[in-house]
């Protein structure tokens, strides 16, 4: 059903127009600072990494966007059609609650992928264009930033079973706030050593994998000469980039973010089949 | 022999502490227009929604043409408009039967022609490019109701279609109501507009605290004892004693009597009886009880019984 589409017709107009400021700004950035770096006289090594950390910034609000989106969509995917009483109607059609919850899954999903691609995607391409970027595994990098967006397209789904649209939209957002402060106590406990701060990133990635599924998608977006510049911070121990990581996700973390998402919407399907409307 | 559109035993609905529903039980025959009448809160609302399967009752069965309300297969041949009904202002109301008749399963062509049907029924006929958004509440009141008759189905469930209309969008209803029975369609009418389920309905199910309180043809309801103005030209023993005979008199005033009359059918004998005894008949007018008097009598029985226990 590609009713939701067509419902966020305006909030999806608005939010391209705005991603393609965002791109055009990037893109404005690049060329300044090419225009700059030339000038100047910098030395080609240092001009690369620091257009790859432009990059990989640019990539990181891409994924922040990414995420915001599917919350939006999400928050009010089941809730706001039983406010309206739509739902009602359409459900006194020969169609199941499931095959219901699973069609407007889908087409959300196809949006949110679609846009993820759409925007990291040119993100990449403006990086290229300007200053040669090279990512080491793009498609990879980009698998996992639509997983990101898929497992809180599906957390906040799954909420709106249950919660209200207002309700659900917090719930999710301080779920993704939370992920992001334990990505980051994670990453400050690798550089002090402390065993208790990981611990705390592991365990939220289990509860929302969505920061750990950036870092690994930034590991596959970031080009060799980031991974390098970063990878030698880390080495002389000032941690490296907080904002991103250097190593693709384990497979421990693939396979358990791969079951979250259908395990999420199995878990949907059952909490939106037993209620009452 | 066919399964009724709706047969529902003893449905009970408990939402926390409160009972919504109390063992109702409905029957709807084909073609039968059924009003669903009863105050605010009664569980009119509550017992469609189990009908349609939005709502699981805490006990009791349900079936909508032989298959329970648990399979989608049962609403294959139903329409709805819900009580509370916003549909998303972005659709156009062509968009919106559009939907409706793909989820019904008629192919694209036959949507179109058939849209236009019900359009033309509701009086929406020519506004259907238009977002439902720009619509009055009227409007959207009949286009919730053109999108419940998509797909030509054989029950129709209407909670409250009413609401929100304008005399002759009343009367539209109730002539949509009427063709709609004429097709054979049964149709299931919630309402607490005692002249709407008056006009329209073969039969009304009178709701109060969750149970059936009533149940039956219209006349039947308003029949049953029936009150006489009966007026003499003197009133004597004998009189009395013709009258009572008949009934219970009620009250009498000069030459005149109420008398609530055990069998509306001997209402002649009656008269002939009187005439025979020699007294001068003036007047015997039968007092047809209103809808609305059964049904305020009702409710208020329910509300002593309810109070005392
Ligand atoms: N979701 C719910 N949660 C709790 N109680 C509910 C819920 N839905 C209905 N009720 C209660 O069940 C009872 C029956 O409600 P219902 O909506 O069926 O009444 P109704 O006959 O349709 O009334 P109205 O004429 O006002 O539409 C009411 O007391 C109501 O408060
Ligand atoms: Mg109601």
């Amino acid at each position: 059903m590609t009713l939701r589409e067509a419902a966020s017709r305006r909030l999806l107009l608005a939010v391209l127009i705005l991603s393609g400021v965002f791109v055009a700004l990037l893109a404005l950035g690049f060329a300044l600072a090419q225009d700059l770096f030339a000038a100047e006289g910098v030395d080609d090594l240092e001009r690369d990494a620091s257009a790859a950390v432009l990059t990989i910034l640019g990539l990181y609000v891409a994924s922040f966007l990414s995420a915001f989106l599917a919350l939006f969509l999400s928050a009010g995917s089941v809730s706001s059609e039983i406010d309206s009483g739509q739902l009602h109607a359409v459900l006194a059609r020969p169609l199941s609650r499931r095959s219901w919850l699973l069609q407007r899954w889908l087409g959300l999903a196809i949006v949110v992928v679609g846009y993820v691609v759409l925007l990291a995607g040119s993100v990449l391409l403006v990086a290229r264009v300007t200053t040669g970027y090279q990512a080491v595994r793009p498609l990879a990098g980009l698998g996992l930033m639509a997983l990101q967006a898929l497992t809180l397209l599906t957390l906040g789904v799954l909420g709106s079973t249950r919660l209200s649209t207002l309700a659900n939209g917090a719930v999710v957002f301080f779920a993704f706030g939370l992920a992001w402060m334990s990505g980051l106590i994670e990453f400050i406990g690798g550089v002090i050593d402390n065993v208790g701060m990981e611990r705390v990133g592991v365990i939220t990635s289990l509860l929302l994998p969505s920061d750990a599924l950036w870092r690994g998608a930034s590991a596959g977006l970031a080009s060799p000469a980031f991974l390098a510049a970063a990878g030698a911070m880390a080495a002389d121990d000032i941690g490296g980039f907080p904002f991103a990581g250097l190593t693709l996700p384990s497979p421990a973390l693939l396979t358990w973010s791969l079951l979250y998402v259908p395990a999420l919407l199995l878990l949907a399907v059952r909490t939106f089949t037993r209620r009452d409307l | 022999m066919t399964a009724p559109p709706v047969a529902a035993d003893g449905l009970v609905k408990h939402y926390g502490e409160r009972v919504a529903l109390d063992g109702l039980s409905l029957r709807v025959g084909q073609g039968e227009v059924v009003g669903l009448l009863g105050p605010n809160g009664a569980g009119k609302t509550t017992t469609v929604k189990i009908l349609l399967g939005l709502v699981a009752p805490t006990a009791g069965h349900a079936e909508l043409f032989g298959l329970p309300v648990t399979d989608p297969a049962a609403r294959r041949r139903v329409g709805y408009l819900p009580e509370q009904f916003r549909f998303p202002g972005w659709m156009t109301g062509a968009g919106l039967l559009d939907l409706h008749g793909r989820l019904a399963g008629l192919d694209a062509a036959v949507r179109t022609e058939h849209a236009a049907e019900v359009l033309d029924l509701v009086g929406l006929r020519g506004r259907e490019r238009e977002r439902i958004g720009g619509y009055s509440k009227g409007m959207q009141q009949r286009i919730g109701l053109a999108q419940a008759l998509v797909g030509n189905p054989d029950l129709v469930i209407l909670d409250e279609p009413t609401s929100a209309l304008d005399p002759i969008g009343r009367r539209d209803v109730r002539d949509i109501v009427r063709t709609l029975r004429a097709r054979g369609t049964a149709v299931v009418l919630n309402s607490h507009l005692l002249s709407e389920v008056e006009m329209v309905c073969d039969r009304v199910a009178i709701v109060d605290r969750g149970r059936l309180v009533r149940s039956g043809r219209l006349d039947e309801l308003v029949g049953g004892a029936l009150e006489l103005r009966v007026r003499l030209d003197r009133i004597d023993g004998r009189a009395l004693d013709l009258l009572g005979g008949h009934g219970e008199v009620v009250a009498s005033e000069g030459t005149e009597v109420l008398l609530l009359a055990d069998d509306p059918a001997a209402i002649a004998d009656l008269a002939a009886e009187l005439v025979g005894a020699g007294y001068g008949l003036l007047a015997l007018v039968p007092l047809q009880r209103s809808l609305e008097e059964v049904f305020v009598e009702l409710v208020r029985a329910g509300d002593r019984d309810g109070g005392a226990a």
